[in-house]
């Protein structure tokens, strides 16, 4: 009886299995043979935006590679932190990359910080899946010109308030909470945990 | 149109002109409206469509004969949602900025209602060369009308196609046809067109 079951199970779905292996094969050989050349593109994309968030940043310079950031449940993650460096020598801020879980999908920001550690110089979109016309907007000036400036510590973010304003409030996308809640984590995730790392390396002060 | 007696023939006059995608059957809206604000994401889409279209339906071709009628859609989505990711890949790996101009439509072609109807309609009852004529046929016609719409648009909406200025310096851009009611509009009008055109051949005939 047991036997039937199996037998008539396999008889089945023996071509949904076979073609599941087939193309996990296929799409294992493609990633390997692409992976390289997407993960350079995600490096020189990584470099353009560092260039855009610190416009008078010569080169960048890893001062803690493989830093380590808590997003909570346990997950771990990794990033390396940048020092902007102009061209006279003079360290003008630091940049790291950082990730989320948004609306849609993983979230990756660029996140750059003044040489103090202690205000926000901007930040930008390195991927994200977000609704377009709603979540994507986080890409948009009005968002992200909230956090230029803004102090390093915990944000909050509100539903009403001046977009206009710096300060710790972010101002949420109408429309678009769970993206909006989304950065703003990202930020309160990363900020204080790497601003931490630093003053344990003695990069920065601790400003207290 | 999609039997076990369609020929070649009918599968590419389907394609190109009786059963064009998006104004005749009106699949595949979702990729039609978002990504014709210009001309270089609707190519890049259409010929991602078409390339899944193709592997897809002669994958589906092939296998005809082994499907089990209630696994059927189970592996027409298993077979799209490969090539969609190898296309999405191509995508990211060679053409990084389009591939972020496209965002998630690329892997919303999964979804796309032409490729499973044509893996249902014809791929699941057709031979490999009708199916592959069928998939060009039907991937052509969709490229072509996403490129019509994506050239209206990018010409009004900033004056330039393929990034080419074309108007003249005084023209005024029209702003909503970047917006969804631009997309919504001139495939309205593209339909309308079609249709009179249709109608008129027919009592002429």
């Amino acid at each position: 009886m047991l036997k039937k079951i199996i037998a008539n199970y396999i008889e089945q779905s023996w071509l949904l299995i076979v073609c599941s292996f087939a193309f996990g094969l296929l799409l294992a050989l493609t990633n390997s043979a692409w992976s390289g050349r997407i993960e350079q593109n995600k490096i020189d994309k990584l470099n353009g935006l560092m260039n855009s968030l610190m416009t008078d940043a010569n080169k960048f310079e890893i001062v803690l590679e493989g830093a380590q950031v808590e997003l909570g449940k346990g997950k771990i993650v990794k990033t390396n932190v940048y020092k902007a460096v102009t061209s006279d020598g003079k360290t003008t801020g630091f940049c790291f990359n950082a990730e989320g879980a948004g609306f849609a999908d993983k979230i990756e920001l660029v996140i750059a910080v003044d040489a103090a550690f202690e205000k926000i110089a901007g930040y930008s979109v390195l991927s994200s899946n977000e609704t377009p016309g709603f979540g994507d907007r986080i890409k948009g000036n009005y968002y992200r010109g909230q956090f230029k400036g803004a102090p390093v510590g915990t944000l909050i973010l509100t539903k009403q308030g001046s977009a206009e304003k710096i300060d710790s409030d972010i101002v949420a996308i109408s429309g678009a909470t769970v993206s909006s809640t989304a950065v703003v984590n990202i930020f309160n995730n990363y900020l204080e945990q790497i601003k931490k790392q630093l003053v344990q390396k003695g990069i920065v002060n601790s400003g207290r | 149109m999609a039997d076990k007696t369609m020929t070649a023939a009918d599968a590419l006059k389907g394609g190109l002109w009786t059963e064009v995608p998006v104004l005749r059957l009106i699949l595949g809206m979702c990729p039609t409206l978002a990504v014709t604000t210009a001309v270089k994401p609707a190519l890049t889409m259409g010929l991602s469509v078409l390339f899944v279209l193709l592997c897809s339906n002669i994958m589906v071709s092939l296998m005809r004969n082994l499907l089990k009628p209630h696994l059927r859609i189970l592996m027409f989505t298993l077979t799209i949602a490969a090539f969609v990711t190898i296309a999405d890949l191509f995508l990211r790996a060679f053409t990084p900025q389009m591939s972020e101009v496209l965002g998630p439509y690329v892997p919303l072609i999964i979804v796309n209602c032409i490729i499973i109807a044509r893996a249902e309609a014809c791929a699941s009852k057709c031979g490999i060369f009708v199916s592959t004529v069928d998939a060009i046929s039907m991937g052509i016609g969709f490229t072509i009308v996403l490129c019509i719409l994506a050239s209206i648009r990018e010409l009004l909406s900033v004056g330039t196609i393929w990034d080419i200025p074309v108007l003249w310096k005084g023209f005024v851009p029209w702003a909503a046809m970047r917006m969804p009611v631009g997309a919504f509009v001139t495939l309205g009008l593209m339909m309308a067109l079609v249709n009179t055109f249709t109608q008129k051949s027919v009592r002429g005939s």
